[in-house]
């Protein structure tokens, strides 16, 4: 079979069209290019062929970079879910592990803060930031049990050099949900009760609980008018966000209902299998 | 023991951020909607009178390009210094999709006008086989090209080589109809015209994206014209100064 396909490659080469891929006539491929004519149009295509190596260059470096810190990012969310509580401070060895990634993601964005200067912020907009805002303000929700404002988490990024925008600030909330619904499935399973802010428990009916929180958010991005400049992918989102609220809805429900049939406080014996509280 | 949990789920902040931004983005939007509908008429207008060139022999050609300038072209440049200035006060990229079809558009005609021997100026006289540079149509246009220092309205590299392959389309077609109106002289000229440029484009590293795909397209344009050489040489039509 190679020996088919050698000659037919020379044959390639003789016709002088391509030859590079064979490693030894590397240098004579050189020669020929520079004795190929030259048109009158050939210096400002040469010229083009600069910029958009250039443009495609940065453009895969933001695209590497934006890898790893959604990466990175989606770890930190994974910590997160351990939290079980809400309204707290974040446990210290979770808390740890989350500013350990930060660093590292801090690090990996400080490489193309430049690439993503001035015009090229919108050009190259990497996708990692959307999720960079779902862990952060994720964090902000555990601890304060409150939706973070866009200038907090501007605030909170680990470099100051990339402005986000309104695209990636809501397209990281409508994530946000997702993970408070995880967090509130799970805590629930755990503690027979819909999280709730801790220092207002046991307090008047008025106690804010993740149910709550979530129908909130939901109405609020129903009020207002669609950000970011994506249409479909927004109401896309908005709808997962809407099945989200209704998930966590009936979990309120569930719990309200039964969950008064086993004492407050209750705890599953974590030796057993937890059937009782994955059935809901 | 104090408490950490905010009064309210949602700071009124958030809201007026929202309602702010989704604001500017539809009236952003419907202004551009404007601006690129008004613009797309000139386009069309434009390309309608150019369409008259595979039905104009060489001679009545200045006429017609001397019309194309003043009811296409002319337009062309004010809508495009309107699109300008309102997308300056906005981040380029962010609303870029919206219009680059039509600067696109809008630069294919005015290379295909000039390549006809059109859009002469007082220093440089028009003369058929002219190519304008991306410079030169930033001039026509009044508006910078390939923008790199600051963020404002301009002409991209990609338009403007999307805008070459629509010229190569249409130089094509002319081609075999100005063979058609007797006129084989122009059909070598553009013969060596596409030539030269689909040499250029083979010298593009290109991604896969729309740049690439337009210029997979150039080989059939090359081959339609070279057809049309063909067949002429075939029959000894072609003129011997020039066919050598």
């Amino acid at each position: 079979m190679s020996e088919v396909i050698v000659p037919k490659g020379r044959g390639g080469a003789m016709a002088g069209v391509k030859r590079d891929h064979q490693g030894r006539e590397k240098p004579e491929t050189k020669s020929t290019n520079q004795d190929k004519p030259r048109n009158a149009y050939t210096s400002m295509f040469e010229s083009f062929r600069d910029e958009l190596d250039e443009s495609q260059a940065r453009r895969m470096k933001v695209g590497t970079v934006s890898r790893d810190v959604t990466a990175l990012s989606k770890k930190i969310i994974f910590s997160l879910q351990r939290v079980r509580t809400l309204g707290q401070p974040i446990p210290e060895r979770i808390q740890a592990e989350v500013d350990q990634r930060l660093r590292e993601i801090a690090k990996l964005l400080a490489t193309i803060e430049l690439d993503l200067s001035g015009m090229n912020r919108y050009r190259y907009s990497p996708i990692c930031l959307e999720e960079l805002v779902e862990a952060l303000s994720f964090a902000h929700y555990l601890r304060h049990q409150a939706l973070i404002t866009p200038a907090q988490t501007q605030d909170a990024m680990p470099t100051t050099g990339i402005p986000l925008t309104a695209a990636d600030y809501v397209f990281g909330i409508f994530d946000l949900t997702g993970e408070m619904m995880r967090f509130a499935t799970a805590v629930t399973a755990l503690a027979g009760a819909v999280p709730t802010g801790e220092a207002s428990q046991g307090e008047a009916a008025d106690d804010r609980t993740i149910v709550n929180d979530m129908q909130e958010v939901s109405s609020m991005f129903q009020i207002c008018p669609p950000v970011g400049g994506k249409p479909t992918n927004y109401s896309k989102k908005m709808d997962v966000m809407i099945e989200q609220v209704l998930k966590v809805e009936r979990l309120g429900y569930g719990v309200t209902v039964r969950g008064t049939e086993r004492p407050k406080g209750w705890m599953p014996d974590l030796k057993e299998p937890l059937r009782d509280g994955d059935a809901e | 023991m104090t408490s950490n949990t905010a009064a309210n789920m949602i700071d009124p902040s958030i809201f007026e951020y929202l309602q702010a931004h989704g604001a500017e983005e539809i009236e952003v939007g419907e202004r551009l909607h404007q601006l690129t509908s008004a613009l797309n008429r000139h386009i069309s207008t434009c390309q309608g009178l150019l369409s008259r060139i595979h039905s104009t022999p060489s001679q009545k050609l200045s006429p017609l390009l001397q019309q194309v300038e003043e009811t296409g072209i002319k337009p062309e440049i004010v809508a495009i210094g309107e699109l300008a200035r309102f997308t300056s006060n906005y981040p380029y990229y962010k609303y870029n999709h919206r219009f680059t079809r039509s600067v696109q558009n809008v630069v294919s005609t005015m290379l295909l006008t000039a390549w006809l021997g059109g859009l002469g100026t007082e220093s440089r006289p028009g003369e058929l086989g002219r190519l304008l540079t991306i410079e030169e149509v930033g001039e026509i246009l009044q508006v910078p090209v390939n923008l790199k220092d600051r963020d404002a309205f301009h002409v991209t590299i990609e338009e403007y080589l999307l805008a070459l392959t629509d010229v190569m389309e249409e130089l094509s077609r002319l081609a075999m109809n100005s063979v058609t109106m007797g006129d084989v002289g122009l059909t070598v000229r553009i013969s060596a015209f596409v030539k030269d440029l689909f040499a250029g484009f083979q010298l593009l590293n290109l991604r896969n994206d729309i740049v690439r795909k337009r210029i997979d397209g150039v080989k059939y344009h090359v081959k339609k014209v070279e057809d049309v050489i063909y067949d002429l040489s075939l029959r000894n039509l072609l003129p011997k100064a020039e066919g050598e």
